[in-house]
């Protein structure tokens, strides 16, 4: 029973072209850690270098924003951030041909719309108005709520070779979890 | 002001802020656990020099192989006070080191140039290691 409850999972793992997979309490210690593993096997495959470096780029961006922004926190955020650990998930795979990396955490309901709208703006805009926009938000003061200057979402969708997919799915009137996949 | 010299780690750069002789140097890779922890104190510190030193020459050294979006922000934090400063009349140099074939690190080099009007801001390619 426990093998058979676990080789669906491997056998799902194994079909989406999962290399790297967490899901679970995720610190900074734990995101360098896989970052480290996740780099050591890109190099193992020979990925190219500037591939490799963009996966590793998305990969941290996303690691942060679930440290920094799922509601679902283990660590209160009183605390200094090297020390924050939040739920999430976390994978990176390869579906014909190019790498995704992809990312899940719970958020309030509050900030559904903000995160949506922030999020089709971003998708709608081509690589030079991306570029355009990111140098903007580097001059400005982080937005209300905002850690990292804002930013960690327009560097995925600069790093990613197609436009990022995201969803929401609600899951109690305070929760919904939020989806982010990029393509490199 | 008393010289800032951090060792690097595996995600934070090396950092020589040596005040006296008006060179300044990061190096390495950059996505800290805490990005306004790292560079909070060392933005503080250029400020305050910046504000009582005289007009002496300055030279920002960054040879970043990899840095997160916190950390780019934080390198604006550190390059506005630094244009601000020519601006003034005072001459300072930012020098970007990329390795050859790093379109990545050249392209953000690039991009950080174009905010620069008074400040000289040098590309320099770095055999790749």
């Amino acid at each position: 029973m426990l093998a058979q409850d676990f080789m669906s999972f491997h056998e799902a793992s194994k079909r989406n072209g999962v290399i790297l997979s967490f899901g679970g309490d995720l610190s900074e210690s734990v995101l360098f850690s896989l970052g480290e593993v996740l780099k050591l096997r890109m190099q193992q495959d020979d990925t190219d270098a500037s591939v490799a470096k963009r996966v590793f780029s998305i990969f941290v961006e996303q690691a942060q924003n679930i440290i920094r922004y799922s509601a679902d926190k283990v660590v209160p955020a009183e605390k200094p951030a090297a020390r924050w650990i939040s739920g999430g998930m976390i994978a990176v795979g390869t579906e014909g041909g190019r790498f995704f990396v992809v990312c899940g955490n719970e958020v309030g309901q509050g900030e559904v719309t903000g995160l949506r709208e922030r999020l089709d703006h971003i998708t709608a805009l081509s690589s030079e108005e991306l570029k355009r926009f990111y140098r903007e938000k580097l001059r400005q003061p982080p937005d209300e709520g905002s850690l990292g200057g804002s930013i960690g979402l327009i560097e995925i969708a600069r790093r990613a070779s197609a436009p990022v997919e995201y969803d929401f799915q609600t899951i109690n009137a305070d929760r919904s979890l939020f989806c982010l996949k990029a393509y490199i | 002001m008393n010289r800032i010299q951090l060792p690097g780690t595996d995600r934070s750069p090396e950092v020589d802020f040596d005040f006296a002789s008006g060179r300044f140097v990061l190096r390495g890779e950059s996505y800290p656990e805490d990005a306004a922890a790292f560079f909070g104190p060392l933005l503080q510190s250029l400020r305050s020099y910046l504000s009582a030193s005289d007009a002496a020459p300055i030279t920002f050294e960054v040879g970043l192989a990899y840095f997160n979006s916190s950390s780019a922000k934080a390198l604006m934090n550190l390059f506005m006070p630094l244009e601000d400063a020519a601006a003034d009349g005072r001459p300072v140099i930012v020098r970007w080191l990329y390795a050859d074939g790093d379109d990545t690190i050249e392209e953000a080099g690039e991009d950080f140039a174009a905010d620069f009007d008074h400040a000289c801001f040098e590309m320099v390619k770095e055999a790749r290691v």
